[in-house]
């Protein structure tokens, strides 16, 4: 019963807290609504990294795909956000597809090299088809959401879809995992000749993955473009990347929860210690270097997973 | 599950020191001693020069009117917050100023798309921005609550190019950023320039923190123009130049006040003789506020300012005057603003239209002999 | 304007060969891409800076300094932040050389700033012009040290006994290691070589663009790296091919295409490689053993 009561006064503090700090801060509620954001993209690329173990760089460039579909949509054909969103979720996932076809025969490496790169790509098309996308001038004016009527003026309202849209993806993905699919995947990763020789096509499933977690990007992006009303390049660029994969790296890769706690330090920490900002980086980097050395999976990732011969994951001792 | 318990813990743990920190943020409120004037620009990251500038400008401002005493007694603050340069972190950091009730106006922010992505949140919880540098066309529109001190790009560039007729130039190049402010010139002047009867003979662009132009410089070479037009700042302008030299190039350069910087005579030394440029902040020539400030500024921090420290100086220095006349209030600040004309500053004489934007005119300068000079 | 554009093109793709150089041989011997290489050869570049600047030493002086600083700084990297790996996992090293080329950065931005800085020497800025072509002392420089290096190195690995000893280390660990030879000492040897040609490339940089600053490694990083891969990864000679050819590419691509799109050009031609030959134009194809 103290896993209810505990999962109860989370959830009610959650719903609660705008009306806690609402009216208090305009700033830490953007926080939450910046954690909430992050912490899709962080659930996306672990699902990438962590479950289907693909080393893969370029995820700013996906958010970014979602950003300025939805952006694109929502300025120039006046469809309501609910529409846009799923379409620019699916459209991203697309590119995630195509993305991921060519490049799951590339080795972690050379996957990380070629990720990157078309994360880049994806950057300079931002930047340089100014026809389109407007180039570095970005796209201002994205109209609010409207709900039955009722147009999304104030943090509130956006802090309470981002938390129904980071449930959602919670419970999605980690139902997707749990499922056969999931499974697969750890097998994939722990070792894919044995994988293939038990009958698991690698190719499929790591093509499954990218497209997941490039849908969930697509979402967090959507919504990105919604919330500030003003895409630019700049948001998507490789450090971005990079803070994303810390984050999936600091929660633990392979733990979903993980990837949400993930996102939670990496957002507020430089608030916390904006007066120290010029060491930020510094200490990421630092950071990241430690964790590998001493804790590779990271806060609450996973131990030692063992695999039996059925596919069945089971935790190791250690635990 | 294990899982889930250490889940819900971490969360908790999270929201609560959330909590503490607002609760605790928020106890500066305006019953403080001080006036606080917030300043947005990028202190960190690859444009930190340009940040630097802006706090070094703006302190000083805050500084000089400290010296006599202060507002009403009460001394003024520069709260300093890095957005380094990135439209993301601009976001939240207008949040954090907004958030903060003793703030009472912004100066800011650097880059014009950071501008554009903040304004919104400025404009909703009615507070001042002004922004030193943001000088996107795009910017006009933002809001009510959004002000520059600098021309848009299209007025320098239209301006550029009646000046390029008069230096005689009937065939020009553009090299320009690939960034707001790069197309930005490069429209404006592409446009004008039929009027103006110059031929654009080819119109490149770098991407910006571009070092390398040996292969655009080629590319224009073979197109014998009469003057380069650089839509770019003063770190690239000069590389353009070291480079065209390098190749041989013989051909003047033109550009607006984004090259006006010590840096671009340091960077580009000898190949920078001659540029052409016009500006607003010209220490030395007709305008005397800005030779005092320029001398101000060189013995509280021994180097020269450029356009940008000059820029924020203007821009804080019209919030304090704001201050002074109507009282620390964040409305008033804004009706100020919205009479204010033919203020005598560092830049020049201007006055706000409607939008917000700032009209003024330039002084035309030139490079000679390692220095910046007024031309003609 | 072809020759031009060619003689540029080998000037750069000089470049790139120095710093593919020491991709491809922490790659040939630890199968792991040292992504903070690039940051490594800013760092080279800044040490020259601060040789030539504050110490005012001569310019060669100062090369011989900042490469045996870089390589040194390499080689402690290695030991605190690859060494330790080496038994993990494939994807964590390659996570904590992200974190040492982001701490890197930083270092330098906080020691130096992040303005972009000039490099404080009259040499290089003497042009000659040979027909339709204008080619500037610090480019011949380029052209010919790195010619030297290059040529040095292969002799190194070629003809004596250490470069013999690296050569086995890198075509398998394990059995260099049954030969007697000592690997992990081959392996901070590697990291001391590449690291000191990066050096000797940035200072090379910083003279001919005048312009050194805090993130110039990622840009040059990617490219040095798409060289190595074009020309064979784990491969010298590849990554000398792979560079000169990349750098004849870029300069052409950007004359003829578009400059703007002068990166994405780069990276699809990466992309392109490693999808359809991997193993690069030099390379060997590995064998993926079970």
């Amino acid at each position: 019963m103290n896993r209810k009561v505990l999962t109860f006064i989370v959830a009610a503090l959650l719903l609660a807290l705008p009306l806690l700090l609402g009216s208090v801060s305009e700033f830490w509620m953007h926080v939450m609504i910046m954690i909430g954001i992050f912490s899709i993209l962080s659930m996306g690329l672990n699902v990438i990294i962590g479950y289907a173990g693909q080393f893969a760089l370029g995820h700013a460039a996906f958010y970014g795909i979602g950003a300025y579909t939805a952006a694109l949509l929502l300025i120039n054909y006046d469809l309501s956000f609910w529409l846009v969103l799923p379409i620019a979720a699916v459209v991203t996932g697309f590119f995630g597809f195509l993305l991921g076809t060519p490049v799951i025969r590339l080795r972690g490496d050379y996957l990380g090299i070629v990720t990157l790169g078309f994360g880049e790509i994806v950057r300079l098309i931002f930047v340089n088809w100014v026809d389109v996308t407007r180039g570095p001038m970005g796209l201002p004016g994205i109209p609010a959401p409207k709900l039955f009527g009722y147009t999304f003026s104030g943090k509130i309202e956006f802090y309470y879809l981002i938390l129904v849209l980071v449930i959602i993806t919670y419970i999605v993905i980690n139902r997707i995992l749990h499922s056969g699919i999931g499974l697969n995947m750890l097998t994939i990763r722990e070792d894919e000749r044995l994988a293939a020789s038990i009958g698991i096509r690698p190719n499929k499933y790591k093509i499954m993955a990218f497209t997941i977690g490039a849908f969930f990007a697509g979402i967090a992006g959507a919504f990105w473009a919604a919330y500030i009303s003003y895409v630019s390049p700049d948001a998507f660029r490789y450090m971005d990347s990079v803070n994303i994969l810390a984050m999936v790296i600091l929660g633990g890769s392979g733990n979903l929860a993980g990837s949400i706690l993930g996102a939670s330090i990496l957002v507020i920490t430089p608030e916390l210690l904006r007066y120290v900002s010029e060491y930020r980086m510094l200490l990421l980097g630092l950071a990241i270097v430690l964790m590998m050395i001493f804790k590779p999976t990271g806060f609450w990732g996973e131990k030692h997973r063992k695999l039996n011969f059925y596919g069945k994951a089971q935790k190791g001792e250690g635990k | 599950m294990k899982q889930k318990r250490k889940l819900s813990i971490g969360l908790i743990a999270i929201l609560l020191i959330g909590i503490l920190s607002a609760c605790s943020n928020n106890s500066g409120s305006s019953e403080s001693n001080t006036i606080r004037i917030g300043l947005a620009a990028p202190i960190s990251g690859t444009q930190a020069q340009y940040g630097t500038a802006f706090k070094n400008g703006a302190e000083l401002a805050a500084a000089q009117i400290n010296e006599s005493g202060g507002i009403d007694g009460k001394q003024v603050e520069i709260v300093v917050s890095d957005d380094k340069g990135d439209s993301n972190e601009a976001v939240t950091v207008a949040n954090k100023f907004v958030s903060d009730k003793s703030i009472l106006a912004v100066v800011g922010h650097f880059n014009s798309s950071a501008t554009l992505a903040t304004a919104p949140v400025y404009n909703k919880s009615k507070i001042v921005q002004i922004s030193p540098s943001s000088s996107a066309p795009g910017v006009t529109d933002a809001g009510e609550y959004t002000y520059r001190v600098i021309t848009t790009d299209a007025f320098q560039a239209d301006y550029l190019a009646d000046w390029s007729k008069e230096l005689g130039y009937s065939k020009v190049a553009l090299i320009y950023e690939q960034s707001d402010f790069g197309i930005g010139l490069l429209d404006v002047y592409k446009q004008a320039a039929p009027e103006n009867n110059i031929e654009i003979t080819a119109t490149e662009a770098y991407n910006p923190g571009e070092k390398d132009f040996s292969t655009v410089l080629t590319k224009i070479k073979a197109t014998n123009p009469d003057a380069i037009f650089i839509g770019g700042f003063y770190n690239e302008a000069a590389l353009i130049a070291q480079q065209a030299q390098k190749l041989g190039m013989d051909v003047e350069f033109i550009g607006v006040d984004s090259l006006y910087s010590e840096a671009l005579l340091e960077l580009g030394q000898q190949s920078v003789e001659d540029f052409k440029l016009i500006g607003f902040f010209f220490p030395g020539g007709d305008n005397a506020k800005a030779t005092e400030f320029a001398e101000q500024y060189q013995a509280s921090y021994n180097s020269k300012p450029d356009t940008y420290a000059a820029y924020s100086y203007v821009a804080t220095s019209l919030i304090i005057d704001a201050i002074k006349e109507q009282g620390a209030d964040r409305e008033s600040i804004k009706t100020f603003l919205d009479q204010v004309k033919d203020y005598e500053g560092a830049t020049g004489t201007l006055s706000f239209d409607e939008n917000g934007d700032v009209v003024t005119v330039p002084s035309k300068l030139k490079v000679e002999n390692g220095e910046f000079v007024l031309s003609e | 304007m072809l020759f031009q554009q060619i003689t540029n093109g080998l000037t750069i793709g000089m470049i790139y060969a120095l710093i593919a150089l020491g991709y491809t041989m922490v790659y040939g011997i630890l199968k792991i891409v040292n992504f903070a290489h690039g940051d490594i050869y800013m760092i080279g570049s800044f040490l020259g800076l601060f040789f030539l600047k504050e110490l005012q030493v001569p310019l060669y002086v100062a090369f011989i300094f900042s490469a045996v600083v870089t390589a040194l700084l390499g080689v402690t990297i290695e030991r605190a932040a690859y060494r330790p790996l080496r038994k993990a996992d494939r994807i964590v090293p390659l996570i904590s050389a992200l974190g040492v080329s982001t701490f890197l950065i930083s270092v330098a931005q906080l020691i130096w700033g992040t303005e972009m800085r000039p490099f404080p020497t009259t040499f290089g800025a003497k042009i000659y012009t040979v027909g339709s072509v204008t080619i500037s002392e610090i480019q011949i420089l380029i052209l010919v040290l790195s010619c030297l290096l290059m040529v040095g190195l292969h002799l190194f690995v070629k003809k004596t006994k250490i470069g013999t000893a690296m050569r086995a280390t890198s075509i398998s660990l394990t059995n260099a290691a049954l030969l007697g030879i000592n690997t992990n000492r081959m392996i901070s040897l590697a990291f001391a070589i590449g690291s000191a040609l990066a050096a000797c490339a940035g200072i090379m940089v910083g003279i001919y663009y005048n312009a050194v600053y805090p993130t110039m490694g990622y840009m040059a990083g990617i490219n040095a790296f798409t060289a190595a891969v074009l020309g064979g990864i784990g491969s010298i000679p590849g990554a000398m091919l792979g560079g000169v050819l990349l750098g004849l590419v870029e300069a052409l691509a950007g004359a003829y295409i578009s400059t703007q799109y002068k990166s994405v050009i780069s990276f699809a031609i990466l992309i392109i490689v490693l999808l359809i030959r991997p193993s690069g134009i030099l390379g060997k194809k590995e064998i993926d053993k079970v």
